[in-house]
């Protein structure tokens, strides 16, 4: 009898041990996964910028500036290292993308292209992804907070030596989008 | 914490409840085939009771594993292309990063109504269909509204319950209409045999239950997917981050007009549709026989949101 009062406390702390453990791994790879889904839709994005330029270009021969522009954040992205300067350098590109999209209002047989359109469509649904896996990873970012934060999380969270996560910051910039009328 | 912990409940809700709604389906059939058999004489008996448990099984066994075919078969669904249907796809792609779902398989289906249904066992194995009409009334805010609701079904295990509610008592509803007609032949064709009192009165139950069982199962289930419709509403505003374009799609299905063609309306089986996200059928006055919320309630919960 002795020992069953001995073993119930010991599986329950092991119990809880665990539970803890695998809570905070789940978040914590949440969390990471999101980042690699933020980090694929940049790269889709990147790929797609050489062929959006070779499309301007044939029309639009003098915005050399905003082309120069254009393939250089798209440089700088690919040359960023860690995930939170992509990030940064993916808004940067966004943004000269949208000066694209505002010049081509000037040049209508630009705007007619059919390769330009699809291209248009193309990298605005990748905003749209790429601010939809933004949310889902300051979402995960939340939820580990509150599991760390809480009691008894918090006395688990600070026994595993486990590492918080930063949220993203959404740039004040790419929250107003030009609506372009397709 | 605890809007996940209730979304967690409602996820085990549903799975109970359609396990629930298997055994319910399995005893009725049985309960059919116990009084088929009895009506039939004690020669039929055993037979018609062997195949009424080994029909029953192969039956709830395939409405499990193939209730979202049954469902697209039954409007005549086809897979939306990926170059055809672009905006379509890309709007489930990123609700989909948003809610950390795997995408479902997509689906058009011929309808000028704008309407929309999700289907499937789990998250893993499910499928979104939309009408044409939809895609082309609803702007790409509105259609995502449309998406992110079906989305929910999705993430909540609704589609399980519901799908499965739609082709289990869908079924049951045509076999007591079988069993039914049968009676009406065989009381023409055996008019000479003579009957004691106990199969009258087996015959009554027997048509008693036939006529019960569908109208009992439908009521529960239309009582339930009302109430799921408002909390995939929410769900959706919760992986957009807007009511905005969920109230353009629900006034714009508002302001449709009700089929008007019997065509039209036979396009669309009873039995499905109350997984639609508007009723089909548009039936104006609510009663417990509503499949849907009233429109104009669910607009109002989304813009105090």
């Amino acid at each position: 009898m002795i020992w069953l009062w001995i073993l119930i406390p010991v599986v329950i702390i092991a119990i809880i041990l665990i539970y803890y453990y695998n809570r905070f791994v789940v978040l914590g790879n949440r969390i990471n996964n999101s980042l690699a889904q933020i980090d694929v839709q940049l790269k889709k994005r990147a790929d797609l910028v050489p062929a959006l330029v070779k499309v301007v270009k044939g029309y639009a021969k003098h915005e050399k500036q905003i082309m120069a522009d254009v393939t250089k954040a798209r440089a700088a992205m690919l040359k960023a290292g860690d995930i939170k300067g992509k990030v940064k350098a993916g808004d940067a590109l966004q943004n000269a993308l949208k000066s694209i999209f505002a010049i081509a209002e000037n040049y209508p047989d630009l705007k007619a292209n059919q390769n330009f359109l699809h291209l248009q469509q193309e990298l605005s649904a990748i905003e749209d992804k790429v601010a939809y896996a933004r949310q889902y990873y300051n979402d995960g970012v939340l939820y580990l907070e509150n599991a760390s934060q809480k009691f008894p999380g918090v006395i688990f969270f600070k026994l595993y030596g486990r590492q918080k996560k930063d949220y993203l910051k959404i740039p004040a910039a790419s929250k107003e989008m030009p609506k372009i009328d397709l | 914490m605890a809007e996940r912990i209730s979304f967690h409940d409602q996820i085990s809700r549903n799975k109970w409840k359609s396990v629930f709604l298997m055994i319910i389906v399995f005893i009725v059939l049985l309960a059919l085939g116990y009084v088929i058999g009895l009506v039939m004489g004690p020669d039929y008996f055993m037979i018609i009771m062997v195949l009424a448990i080994i029909i029953s099984i192969v039956y709830i066994i395939t409405g499990y594993y193939k209730s979202d075919k049954i469902a697209l078969a039954s409007v005549n669904a086809k897979p939306a292309s990926q170059t055809q249907y672009s905006q379509y796809h890309h709007s489930v792609e990123g609700l989909c990063l948003a809610s950390g779902m795997p995408k479902p398989r997509l689906y058009v289906m011929e309808n000028r109504q704008i309407n929309a249904f999700a289907s499937g066992r789990d998250p893993e194995h499910a499928v979104i269909c939309v009408t044409t009409g939809a895609l082309t009334k609803l702007n790409k805010q509105e259609l995502e509204g449309v998406l992110g609701h079906e989305l929910s079904h999705i993430a909540n295990y609704d589609i399980r319950f519901m799908t499965l509610t739609a082709v289990l008592v869908g079924m049951v509803a045509i076999i007591s209409q079988i069993f039914l007609r049968s009676l009406w032949w065989s009381s023409i064709a055996g008019g000479r045999r003579s009957r004691d009192n106990s199969q009258v009165i087996f015959l009554i139950i027997g048509i008693i239950l036939a006529i019960l069982a569908p109208i009992v199962v439908m009521l529960v289930q239309l009582a339930i997917s009302r109430k799921r419709e408002y909390s995939s509403d929410a769900s959706a505003v919760k992986f957009i981050r807007s009511p905005t374009g969920l109230i353009g799609a629900l006034k714009k299905i508002d302001a449709e007009h009700p089929p008007s063609t019997a065509e039209e309306k036979k396009k669309i089986n009873k039995a499905v549709a109350p997984l639609f996200i508007s009723d089909p059928f548009k039936k104006k006055v609510q009663n417990a026989f509503s499949t849907h919320p009233p429109i104009k309630r669910r607009i109002e919960i989304l813009q105090k949101m």
